[in-house]
This record gives structure tokens, sequence and C-alpha cells, in this order.
């Protein structure tokens, strides 16, 4: 089974009363890849990687993990399996960083347990891989924005979910965190772990992914790989400004368009 | 701070407490102030009755209040994801003593009835708080729950102002002003019996689950995407923690800044995870009301309120910790 995960006909609105936010949404992500979901602002994005959670229930449609439908999972194995970089973590205590990140072991833990030695070691590893083990003892609340989204990988990596959800992960980070954050999202989904990452900046999209999703107005408008979804036509439709796609060198480069 | 260092730690702070507990079994003013010689438990009847019938059970209350308020004050700080709110600023303490003078007034004056009316309104004052802070249109979390929870605590003392005018001035009145002031001086081994159950199970719950209390205080969907489930766990941590404080309410009457400034104290010594920080705030409050007890029943002739001497250490503590470290609270959310 290539595809881990999968939405069918998927429809979503916030209640009765209200607009649809998603409507016929049908998806499929490939696993073991970086996934980018791209579009405009407020298009459905974080929606959508609510829904791929869990934390919302879609009115009609179906959302699949692994082939199997999403009720099929209990709390417990959902959080083994999916985790999630929210877009915005507000974090109101002052955590250390290890304290923070040893918190995405709590899927593994009975109600009242309290981690162990294997969890500590798997905690130290995350904050390895994701290049902070420095930043170990520091409070949550006095690190830069760059080093606290790196914080909040560690986390999900701590917890061991063969499927990452990231909701703009690169959003306010200079180019330097960009690139930490997305070649190490990179090396995750070499290493089997399914990215998915929501982004409205497609040069982050193109660096990072093997898949691609164009979002607009709660539709998919494209899905498939670079060549089928980055195209000028696709995005000056939906970013509803001229947009040229430059190809140097092998690289990929989205840029606006100044002459027209 | 790491465990090993953490046990040493709670053992010396277990320590600290039982010196405290025993010495306070001395400390008043019979025969005369400070304190009791112990050779007088053998020789001196009454000594040794005072000792057995009106210090140990008022002792244990305020050691079971300390505790309590604190715990309470560090879930609902964790839970709501604001680092000022305690019992007292959401209305519950107001809510526990308006139950409680409901019940003295027309219920009954049987300790279990008058906890669980001081129960039913304070959870009842929390739901109100609550459900008023989601209704508020400006301001972040922060600011409206602590507008709505000064809101309620109002409309309650404004509700136990009015029991109080109404009541009967010889028989329920002296009663009822008791509430508003709040002390141990008329706590018995009834009472305690009655509201054991209640702390218990408060603190046992808060410290059971106080991994689970570090995942409530994330955003909702990292904490729904780490296997929370959000709904139940905060109604089981407010519920029991909400139950024993009003409980204690119920015999204690108000005693207010203990459940926020001893949960601060807590997180700056020994670091925000609720695992090291519930059950330290439990040791230090429990220690901090028994000697502000202590103090309430030797410093003059007569006795000071309990309510009126921690909240005076409270607030000058906070202002304190605001002025001096810093308490940090951001204003997103």
């Amino acid at each position: 089974m290539d595809n881990i995960l999968a939405l069918e006909q998927v429809y979503f609105r916030y209640g009765e009363d209200d607009p649809k936010v998603l409507s016929d949404l049908s998806l499929d992500i490939p696993g073991s890849k970086v996934t980018a979901i791209l579009g405009p602002n407020g298009t459905g994005k974080t929606t959508l990687l609510h829904i791929l959670l869990g934390l919302l229930k879609p009115y009609n449609g179906e959302v699949r993990i692994a082939g199997k439908p999403h009720r099929e999972y209990s709390k417990r194995t959902l959080s083994q399996t999916i985790g999630l970089v929210p877009q915005f973590e507000s974090i109101p205590f002052n955590f250390s960083v290890f304290e923070y990140v040893l918190l995405g072991r709590s899927p593994y833990l009975k109600p009242f347990q309290l981690p162990g030695e294997e969890d500590i070691l798997i905690t130290e590893d995350a904050l390895v891989s994701a290049g902070i083990s420095h930043l170990s003892q520091k409070a949550v609340t006095e690190i830069s924005g760059g080093e606290r989204q790196l914080v909040h990988i560690s986390r999900v990596l701590a917890q061991q979910t063969r499927i990452l959800l990231l909701d703009e992960p690169t959003a306010h980070l200079d180019l330097e965190n960009q690139n930490r954050i997305l070649t190490l999202l990179k090396g995750m989904a070499n290493k089997g772990v399914t990215a998915v990452l929501t982004t409205h900046d497609p040069n982050a999209a193109i660096f990072a992914a093997d898949h691609f999703v164009l979002m607009n107005k709660g539709k998919i408008a494209a899905q498939g790989e670079i060549n089928q979804v980055i195209t000028p036509e696709n995005l000056t439709e939906i970013y509803r400004t001229p947009i040229r796609v430059e190809k140097t060198n092998g690289f990929t480069m989205v840029v606006m368009d100044k002459n027209q | 701070m790491n465990r090993a260092t953490f046990t040493r730690t709670s053992i010396f702070l277990i320590s600290g407490l039982l010196i405290v507990f025993l010495a306070s079994i001395f400390i008043g003013r019979y025969p005369a102030p400070p304190w009791l010689p112990p050779r007088l438990l053998v020789e001196d009847q009454l000594a040794r009755q005072l000792v057995l019938n009106l210090r140990l059970p008022r002792l244990i209350t305020a050691l079971l209040l300390g505790m309590t308020l604190s715990a309470s004050g560090s879930v609902l700080q964790m839970v709501f994801r604001n680092p000022l709110v305690e019992p007292g600023f959401l209305g519950v303490s107001q809510g526990a003593a308006f139950g409680a003078a409901v019940s003295i007034l027309w219920l009954n004056r049987h300790p279990l009835v008058i906890e669980l009316s001081a129960t039913f309104f304070g959870l009842l004052a929390l739901a109100l708080s609550y459900f008023l802070s989601n209704r508020i249109r400006y301001g972040g979390w922060v600011l409206r729950l602590i507008l709505s929870g000064v809101a309620v605590s109002a409309l309650f003392s404004a509700g136990v102002g009015i029991l109080k005018y109404i009541a009967d001035p010889l028989t329920e009145l002296p009663e009822l002003t008791f509430w508003l002031l709040g002390g141990l001086y008329s706590v018995t081994w009834r009472d305690l019996v009655f509201v054991l159950p209640f702390a218990l199970a408060g603190l046992f719950t808060a410290y059971l689950m106080r991994w689970r209390v570090n995942l409530l205080s994330l955003n909702d969907d990292t904490a729904f995407s780490l296997g929370a489930s959000l709904t139940r766990e905060r109604i089981i941590l407010l519920t029991v923690t909400i139950s024993a404080t009003a409980a204690l309410t119920a015999i204690s009457g108000v005693i207010g800044w203990v459940g926020l400034i001893i949960p601060h104290i807590s997180r700056r010594l020994f670091g925000a995870s609720a695992e090291k920080s519930i059950p330290a705030a439990m040791l230090l409050g429990g220690g901090f009301t028994i000697i502000a007890d202590d103090l309430a029943r030797t410093m003059l002739a007569g006795e000071i309120p309990l309510g009126i001497l921690t909240s005076a250490i409270g607030a000058g503590l906070f202002i304190y910790l605001m002025i001096s470290i810093g308490i940090k609270v951001r204003r997103d959310g």
C-alpha cells in the first residue's frame, strides 16, 4: 500500500449553519515522502491537517490511515501513529526544552505512568537529531523563534510516529532556519517517515517536498509531482497574482512576475 | 532539576513539613504564649485534652487545606493555561462560602450537608466563570478569565451579603460572618472526618494525574495529538480538585492567595513540569498554611482570622515575586 493517508470525498464545516470549509476533498498522500500542501491563507490547510489528525470529524467522507478508516484506531494508537506541529503553540509555563520534548512520550505512557529511562534516552536522541541538545536545559519561553520550531519538531520526533503533520513549519523563520527544518524533514522521509507540511510559500515546498497538493477555497486544485502542480497557470490563478516558474540547473523557483 | 536531585529535595521538604507539624503541636497560648512545654503533655490533663481535641484536628485540617489549595491552584493554572488563576479568583471560594451559607440558613447544619452545598456552589461558580469568559468579546484568555472570575466572585459575595442581612443576628449571623474571615478555630474531629474523603480524593487525583496535567497545559491540538482526552481529563481533574477545595472551604471559610502564590513558588524552585511542581506545591502549601495558622493563634491575645493572614503574606510575596524576578504572563491566546 503506497498511500499512507487518504481522504475520500471529505466535506467539513465548523457548525451546522456555517459555510463549508472543505468540500468534496479527495486526496492521496504517499508514504515515506514529504508532501507539501500549498495554498493561499485561509484556504482550509489547517482544517485539513486537523481532519487528518482526527481532531475534527468530517460530516461526510472518510479518512484512512494505512488503508484503515480513522474510527478503527484507538486514541492511543492514533497518537502513536500521527504527530502534529501546530502553527501556533503558546506555552504559558517555563518548561525546560527537555521537559517539553519529553511530553512527546505521552502516547506510550499509561494514565498514571511517568516517563522512564527509555523515554529519557529517546528524548535525548530527538534533541540530538534536531541539533538542539545544547538547549536542553533552557526554558522554552526564552529561546528564539527558529530554535522553538526545532523544539516542537523534536517533540514529534520523540513521539516516534510514522506520520508527521506540520502546519506552516517555516513561517516567520529566516533562511538558515528554514533550511535546517526542511532538511531535517527530508532526512526523516528517507528514514521512512511520512511528512505532510502546509505552507503558503511555494519555494519552501519545492525545496523540501516530493509530492504537491495545491488547495484553493477548500478544494483540491491540483495534486501530483512538481511538474504537474507547480505551473505558472496554476499558481497565477490561485494566488491571484502573475507568477513565473523558472528552471535553472535543475532547480525550480517561483517568482512574482513584475513584467505583467 | 533531575529526578535524583528532586528525590533528595523532596525528602528534605517532607522532613521540614514534619518538623513544622510536630513543633506546631506545642505552639499556642496555653498555658502561656508562645509554647507548651512538652512535659506538660504528661503532667497536665488539660494540656493533653487541648492537644488531642483542639490542636491536632486543627493542624491536620491546616495541612490538608494548604495542600489542597496549592494542588488545586496548580491544576487550575495549568488546565486553564493561565498562571494567574487560583480557586478564589475563579469564584470557587465565594461560591463555596455562599453554598455553606445557604446550607446553614435553610438546609441543614450537618457538616456533610454544608460541604455538599459548598461543593455544588463552588463548581457552579467555576462553570459560570468559564462560560462567561468564553462569551466576553475582547481581551486575551488570561484577562477574560480573570474578569469573569472577579464578576462571578462579586455575585456570590453579594449573595453572601444578602444572606448575612436576613440571617438571625443571634443564632445564624455569627456562624456566617466566620466564612468571610476564614479560620480554623472551630474545627473538630467530626468536621475533619467529613472533609477527609474529599481532600484525599482531590490530592491523590492531582498527584496521580500530574503528567496528564502537563499535557492539558498545551494547545488543544497538540494535547490531542499526544493522546489526551481533553474534555474527560479536564472534567475529572477540575471536579475532584474543586470539590476538595469547596469541602475544605466549608470548614475553614475563605482562605485566599495560598492557591496562587504557592504554585508560583513551586514552579520557580522545581521547574514548570507538574511532575515535580505539583507534589512540591502540596508540601510547600501544607507547611505555609500550618505556619500561617500558628501565627494566627499566637500573635495576638485574640485569634487573627487565618484568611486575613494568608492574604497579607500571600499578597506581599506576590508583589515581591512580581517586581523582583517577574511572573511571566504571555499576552497571546
